[in-house]
C-alpha cells in the first residue's frame, strides 16, 4: 500500500482527494450514527485512561498529586518483589485457561449429545434446566456449594461418600478448605453454573446443520458414535474456535467467582490479580496505596492487550484475515 | 412415541436404540445434579424455619417471604429499580450496538478503521475504578440511576456480534434500498433492524441479564440506597450484613431465599419465549461461515 | 483562622490537580461541595476566636453517616427534622447501605467532596487524621462543657483512647463494645454442667456439647481481618495477640511474632482437630453461624454484648428451642475481652466552621438531655412513645402499655417487631441520659451481658499509620491470615507456619515495626 502511494503523481493524489472527500460526503450519514457510540467510548472507556498515571505515584486517596508524589518506576519494582503477586499473576491465567478449556470443551460434549437427544419435549426440557444455574448471583451459588460441600452430615457430597463407603465419617474432605482440593472443585462449580449457558450457541450452531449428511452417512453405514465424530463435531470446529479465541481476550478479568469461593487457607492456589489488587487495599487496616494497585491494573492491562492483540492476530490467521473487530 | 414431536433425523427409525435410553438416564442425572442446589433454596424460600443444612420439603410450609417482598417497601422498591434499569438500559445498549455495529460494516466509509481500532482499544485498556469514578463524577452521574443505566450500555464484545451479524445481511439489500433512495439512517431503520430481529432478541437478553444482575455499578457508584436494585438487597441479605428485620414467626433465611427465587424468576418466564430467536441469533450473530 | 483558609486552598488544590489526573470536569463538582457546606458565618467566624462564647453556630451541617443512624425506611426524615428542630440547625444527610459505608467513604474522600462531619471506624479515623482529612479537636474538646460531663460521667478512659500522638480528631458517644462468649444454658443443663472458669473446663464443656451433628463452638473464620482480630475465639488466642501492639516501656512490637501467639495457634489446630470446633469454621460467614445457633447445631458463641443478647434470644425462640444464654465472664486464661475502638464522628478540615459543629451538633449529642434522648431513642411518635396501647411482638405475644408508660414502637419496615435504640445505644452511651425514660425497658439478659462484658474488657490501642504500615500490612494481614487458617485445619504445623512466616513477611513487620518505633 505505502509503496503505491509514493509512486502517485499530483494530480493522482488530487484525484485520491477528491475521491476521499465525496466518499466521505456520502457516508456522512454513518458518522452522525457512529458519533453516539464514538461519544460513550470517549467519556467512558477514554477519560479514565489517563488514570494509569496513578500507577507512578504513591497517590493514597487523600494526598495531592503533585510532583512530588509521583514515584517512578517504584510501585512496579515493588511488584516484581512481592511473591503473592507472582502467585497471583500464574494463577490467574492457569485457572482461567483451564476453565476456559474445560467449560468449551463440557459446553461441547453436552451439545453433541443433546444433539442426539430424539424427544424434541425432552430436549427443550433438559437445555431449560442446564441454562438455569447461569443466572443465579456468584455470592449465592458459592454459599450454597459451600454447604453442600461441607466436611459435616449437611455436606451431601460427603455424606454420600461416606455412605458408598470411599469415605469414613471422621475422615470427611474440607473441598473448599484444601490446596488439594479447592480448583477441581471451583472448575466443577463452573461447570456447573455455566456450561448450559455455553451450550446456547453451540446448540444453534448445529441447529443449522444439514440433515442430509446424517442420512448419507446412515447409508454408508455409519454408527451414532461414528456420525457424531465425523459429522457433528467437525461442524463445531469452527464455532469452537470463535468461542475461545473472543474468550481468551478476558481471561485476565478474573474475579468475583474466585472472589466468593477462597478462604484465607486456600490463598497459595485460588488468588489471582484482582483478588490480590483486592486483599492489598482491605485488608492493609488503613488506607490502601492506589499507586500500587493501579500498577498492579497497569500489568494486569498489558497482559490482557498481548492477549487481545496476538488473539486478534490468530483470528485474521485462521478465519481468513477477520480479526476480532 | 408416535404422537410426539421427534427429531426429523430419526423419523425412519423403527425402535429405539439403547443408546438413546443410556442418553435420557445420563440427561435425567444431569438435570438432578443441576437441580439439587436450586432446590435447597426453593425449599428453604417456602420454609418458616431456618434450618442450616439440606431437607427435601419445607419443615413449615408459608409464603409469608414471599408477601413481605412485594408488601416491604425496602424490597419491593428495589424491585422496580431493577426492572426499571433492566428495561431502559437494554434499550439503550441495543441501540449502541446496532448502531455501531451497522458502521463498523461500512468497508468503503473513510475512517472505518480508525472507527474499528477506536473500539478495539477500549477491550485492551481501561483506567480502573478511581479514574472511571472520578470522571462519571465529573460529568455528574454518579448516584443517579443513570450511571448504571449509561455506562455499561457501551459493550464491545456485542457490538462485535452485532456487527457479524450484520454482514450475513446479503450485500444486494442494501444496494436495492440505495437506489431507493433510502438515507443510511432510513436503510437502518428499514432493512437492517427487521432483518435482525433474531440477533436483537439474543443479545437483547444477554444485555438484559447483566443489567439485572448488575451489582458492581450500584456497589461503586451509587451511594444513595433509594437507588439500590434488587441484587444490591439481595447481595446483603445473603452476605448477612443487612437484613431487615423479619417479622412474626418468619425467618431472616426465609426471606433471602424468597429473594434469590424472585430474581431468577423473571428470565425463567422470558426464555422460553426467546429461545427461538436466542439461538438463531447466537447462531448467525457469532458464527458466520 | 487565616490558618484555616489557607488548608481549605490547599486542599480544594488538591481536589483540582486530583482533577487533572482524573479528567477536566471536575472543578465543577467539586464547586458544589465547598458551597453546599460552607455556610454563612464562614465570614464571620474569620474575626472570632476560640472562646466558648464567641462560636457561631452553623445553619447547614453536612452530614454522612452509616446504618447506625435511623435509614430511610425507618424515618430518617423525621429523625433530622426533629433534630434540625431541637438544634436549630439544617442537615443534609448522606447515608450509604451499611456494607458500602467504606467504599463509599472512601470515594467520597479520594474525589474531595467531604462532608462536614462524618462518622468513621477506627482504621479510616487513624489513616485519615494522619492525612489531615480530619479536624483536630483537642482544643475545642478539652475546654468544651461536655469533657466535664463525660469526667463526671466517669467515661475519660473511652475518649482518652482516641488520641492520636496526644491530639484528637474525633469525639466517641458510646463506647466501642466487643463480643462476649454466650453459652446455651439449656445445653449446659442437658449436660449437667456449671459455667467453665478455666480453659480446662471450657475445653470439657465443648466436648460435652459435640456430637452427632453437634458441636462446641463456632465462628465466622478462625481469625477476624480488623482490629480485634481475636474477635470471636477468644478463650483460644487468650493472651495472643496478631499484631502490632505497644509494650509497656513504650515501643513497639508484633505479636505474631510472640511465643503465645504460636500456642494459641497449637490450641486452635488441636481443638479443630478433636472436632469440638465447627467443621466449616473457615468458610462460614457471620450469617451461617447465626442459622446453625439458632438451628442448634452448636452450643457457644462469642459475638456482641448487651442488644445482640437478647436478639439471639429471641430468634432462638422464634425457632422453637430455649433461648436462655448465659453470659460468660471471661476464663482465668482470658485477661479480658477486647472493647473496640468507638465510633467516633469527625469534623473534616473543610468544614467552614468546626468549632461551630463541634459545639452545636457533636456535644450535642451528649447533652445528657433532649438531642442525646433523640439519639438514643428516636423521635416520640415515630420511633417511640408513652401512649396506651397494645403492640404485637411476633405473631403470639402482644404487649400492653398504659399511658405514660415508655416503650419503642412497631419497626416502619417490618411492623410486629419493635425498635431497640436509635444511634446510641444506652448501655453504652459515655454521658447517661438524665431521668432516661427508658431506663427500664432494658432487657434482663442484655444488660446482665453487657455488664458483664463492661467489668471485663480492655480498649484495644490505635496504632498511628506510617507509610510503611499502609504499604506493607495488607500484604502481612493477608500472609498471616492463611498462616493461621491453614494451622487451625492441619494443613500446616506450627512449625511450618513460622518458617514461611520467615520467608518474606517477617521483613515486612519489621520494616513496620521499625517505623513505629521511629
Amino acid at each position: 500500500m505505502k509503496k503505491e502511494k509514493v509512486e502517485l503523481t499530483a494530480e493522482e493524489k488530487a484525484k485520491k482527494k477528491e475521491k476521499t472527500k465525496a466518499a466521505i460526503y456520502t457516508h456522512r450519514g454513518f458518522y452522525v450514527m457512529f458519533l453516539p457510540v464514538f461519544i460513550f467510548a470517549l467519556v467512558f472507556c477514554y477519560a479514565p485512561m489517563v488514570g494509569v498515571l496513578l500507577a507512578f505515584t504513591n497517590y493514597n486517596g487523600i494526598k495531592a498529586i503533585t510532583p512530588e508524589i509521583f514515584v517512578g518506576l517504584e510501585n512496579f519494582q515493588k511488584m516484581f518483589k512481592m511473591s503473592a503477586f507472582w502467585t497471583a499473576f500464574k494463577n490467574t491465567l492457569q485457572i482461567s485457561v483451564i476453565k476456559l478449556i474445560l467449560t468449551t470443551g463440557f459446553a461441547v460434549i453436552i451439545s453433541i449429545l443433546l444433539n442426539e437427544i430424539i424427544s424434541l419435549k425432552f430436549k427443550k426440557v433438559v437445555q431449560t434446566i442446564i441454562y438455569l444455574p447461569h443466572f443465579m448471583s456468584w455470592v449465592v451459588v458459592a454459599s450454597l456449594f459451600s454447604l453442600i460441600l461441607a466436611p459435616t452430615s449437611n455436606g451431601l457430597v460427603n455424606s454420600f461418600l461416606v455412605q458408598i463407603g470411599v469415605l469414613d465419617s471422621g475422615s470427611m474432605i474440607y473441598f473448599l478448605g484444601s490446596n488439594k482440593w479447592w480448583r477441581p472443585v471451583y472448575y466443577i462449580v463452573n461447570l456447573w453454573k455455566e456450561t448450559g449457558w455455553q451450550t446456547v450457541i453451540f446448540m444453534a450452531t448445529l441447529s443449522g446443520l444439514n440433515t442430509d449428511m446424517y442420512e448419507a452417512a446412515g447409508i454408508d453405514g455409519a454408527n451414532r458414535a461414528q456420525k457424531m465424530w465425523y459429522i457433528t463435531f467437525p461442524a463445531l470446529a469452527n464455532t469452537i474456535l470463535t468461542v475461545l479465541i473472543l474468550n481468551l481476550a478476558k481471561i485476565m478479568n478474573l474475579f468475583e467467582s474466585v472472589f466468593v469461593m477462597q478462604n484465607d487457607a486456600v490463598l497459595s492456589t485460588s488468588n489471582v490479580l484482582e483478588t490480590y489488587i483486592y486483599y492489598q487495599s482491605f485488608n492493609s487496616g488503613s488506607i490502601p496505596n492506589y499507586g500500587y494497585t493501579a500498577a498492579v491494573g497497569l500489568f494486569k492491562s498489558v497482559v490482557g492487550a498481548i492477549l487481545v492483540l496476538s488473539c486478534n492476530a490468530l483470528s485474521k490467521k485462521v478465519r481468513d484475515g477477520r480479526g476480532i473487530v | 412415541m408416535a404422537k410426539e414431536k421427534i427429531d426429523k433425523r430419526y423419523v425412519n427409525k423403527a425402535h429405539i436404540h439403547v443408546f438413546d435410553v443410556v442418553l435420557i438416564i445420563f440427561f435425567i442425572i444431569l438435570s438432578l445434579i443441576l437441580i439439587v442446589p436450586m432446590w435447597k433454596v426453593l425449599v428453604d424460600s417456602f420454609d418458616l424455619h431456618t434450618s442450616y443444612g439440606m431437607q427435601l420439603l419445607p419443615s413449615e410450609f408459608g409464603f409469608a417471604g414471599y408477601i413481605q417482598i412485594f408488601t416491604n417497601q425496602t424490597l419491593y422498591r428495589p424491585l422496580m429499580i431493577s426492572f426499571f434499569t433492566t428495561i431502559v438500559g437494554t434499550c439503550i445498549a441495543l441501540i449502541l450496538s446496532t448502531l455501531g455495529g451497522y458502521v463498523l460494516i461500512q468497508y468503503d466509509m473513510p475512517g472505518r478503521n480508525f472507527c474499528a481500532n477506536y473500539l478495539l482499544f477500549t477491550m485492551i485498556f481501561n483506567g480502573g475504578m478511581i479514574p472511571t469514578y472520578l470522571v462519571l463524577r465529573a460529568v455528574g452521574l454518579t448516584n443517579t440511576i443513570w450511571v448504571v443505566i449509561l455506562f455499561p450500555a457501551l459493550n464491545v464484545y456485542n457490538l462485535v456480534l452485532m456487527r457479524n451479524f450484520f454482514e450475513g445481511i446479503p450485500a444486494s439489500l442494501f444496494e436495492a434500498a440505495k437506489l431507493d433512495g433510502c438515507s443510511p439512517m432510513g436503510t437502518f431503520i428499514r432493512i437492517v433492524l427487521p432483518l435482525s430481529k433474531a440477533a436483537l432478541a439474543s443479545i437483547g437478553l444477554m444485555y438484559a441479564v447483566s443489567y439485572w444482575n448488575d451489582y458492581t455499578h450500584y456497589k461503586l457508584y451509587i451511594t444513595n440506597s433509594n437507588l439500590y436494585n434488587f441484587q444490591m438487597k439481595l447481595r446483603g441479605m445473603v452476605q448477612g450484613s443487612e437484613m431487615p428485620n423479619v417479622s412474626g414467626n418468619l425467618t431472616e433465611n426465609t426471606l433471602q431465599n424468597a429473594a434469590i427465587v424472585i430474581a431468577i424468576l423473571p428470565f425463567m418466564i422470558l426464555y422460553p419465549f426467546l429461545q427461538k430467536y436466542f439461538v438463531q441469533g447466537v447462531n448467525v450473530g457469532a458464527v458466520k461461515e | 483562622m487565616f490558618n484555616d483558609i489557607s488548608r481549605r486552598d490547599f486542599l480544594k488544590g488538591m481536589v483540582v490537580s486530583g482533577a487533572a489526573v482524573g479528567s477536566a470536569g471536575l472543578l465543577s463538582a467539586c464547586g458544589s461541595s465547598s458551597s453546599s457546606s460552607s455556610t454563612s458565618t464562614s465570614s464571620d467566624s474569620t474575626s472570632t476566636d476560640s472562646t466558648e462564647s464567641s462560636i457561631t453556630k452553623p445553619d447547614t451541617i453536612t452530614v454522612m453517616v452509616d446504618g447506625t443512624v435511623f435509614t430511610e425506611a425507618n424515618g430518617r426524615e423525621e429523625f433530622w427534622n426533629k433534630c434540625e428542630e431541637l438544634t436549630g440547625i439544617h442537615y443534609e444527610v448522606t447515608q450509604p447501605d451499611h456494607d458500602a459505608y467504606y467504599d463509599v467513604v472512601g470515594q467520597t474522600i479520594a474525589t474531595g467532596d467531604w462532608p462536614d462531619v462524618i462518622i468513621l471506624s477506627a482504621t479510616y479515623y487513624v489513616s485519615y487524621a494522619n492525612e489531615g482529612v480530619l479536624w483536630d479537636m483537642t482544643d475545642a474538646y478539652e475546654s468544651s462543657a461536655l469533657k466535664e460531663r463525660i469526667d463526671a460521667a466517669g467515661s475519660t478512659s473511652a475518649v482518652e483512647g482516641m488520641y492520636i500522638n496526644g491530639r484528637l480528631y474525633g469525639m466517641p458517644v458510646t463506647r466501642g463494645n466487643g463480643c462476649i462468649t454466650y453459652i446455651k444454658q439449656a445445653w449446659l443443663d442437658a449436660c449437667g454442667l456449671d459455667a467453665p472458669t478455666n480453659y480446662e473446663e471450657y475445653l470439657d464443656m465443648l466436648t460435652a456439647f459435640t456430637g452427632d451433628g453437634t458441636y462446641g463452638v463456632s465462628a465466622a473464620g478462625f481469625i477476624g481481618s480488623d482490629s480485634p482480630y481475636v474477635n470471636y475465639l477468644p478463650e483460644f488466642y487468650q493472651d495472643a495477640w496478631p499484631s502490632f501492639y505497644q509494650k509497656d516501656d513504650g515501643t513497639w512490637a508484633d505479636g505474631f511474632e510472640e511465643d503465645s501467639m504460636k500456642e494459641a495457634l497449637q490450641r486452635i489446630a488441636d481443638a479443630y482437630a478433636s472436632g469440638v470446633i465447627d467443621p466449616t469454621t473457615l468458610t462460614n460467614g457471620t450469617k451461617d453461624c447465626r442459622n446453625k445457633f439458632y438451628s442448634e447445631e452448636f452450643g457457644v458463641f462469642t459475638y456482641w454484648a448487651g442488644t445482640w443478647s437478647t436478639n439471639l434470644t429471641n430468634n432462638l425462640v422464634n425457632n422453637g428451642v430455649d433461648g436462655e444464654l448465659l453470659a460468660l465472664p471471661p476464663i482465668d486464661e482470658v485477661p479480658y475481652y477486647w472493647d473496640r475502638l468507638p465510633i467516633p464522628w469527625c469534623i473534616t478540615s473543610t468544614c467552614s466552621n468546626p468549632e461551630g459543629v463541634f459545639e452545636y451538633f457533636v456535644s450535642a449529642m451528649l447533652d445528657a438531655g433532649d438531642v442525646e434522648l433523640l439519639f438514643t431513642y428516636g423521635v416520640e411518635g415515630v420511633h417511640w412513645s408513652t401512649a396506651a396501647e397494645t403492640l404485637y411482638e411476633g405473631t403470639d405475644s402482644e404487649v400492653s402499655y398504659e399511658e405514660g408508660e415508655f416503650h419503642m414502637l412497631d419497626n416502619l419496615e417490618t411492623p410486629g417487631t419493635q425498635y431497640t435504640k436509635a444511634h446510641i445505644d444506652p448501655m453504652l452511651a459515655l454521658v447517661a441520659i438524665e431521668d432516661d425514660p427508658g431506663a427500664d425497658t432494658i432487657a434482663e439478659g442484655a444488660r446482665t451481658a453487657q455488664q458483664t462484658f463492661n467489668e471485663n474488657s480492655k480498649t484495644v490501642a490505635i496504632v498511628p499509620a506510617t507509610d510503611e504500615y499502609s504499604e506493607y500490612n495488607g500484604s502481612l494481614v493477608t500472609t498471616k491470615n492463611e498462616l493461621i487458617a491453614n494451622v487451625a485445619i492441619g494443613e500446616m504445623t506450627v512449625d511450618e507456619a513460622y518458617t514461611e512466616y520467615a520467608k518474606e513477611a517477617q521483613a515486612w513487620s519489621q520494616l513496620i515495626v521499625d517505623s513505629l518505633n521511629a
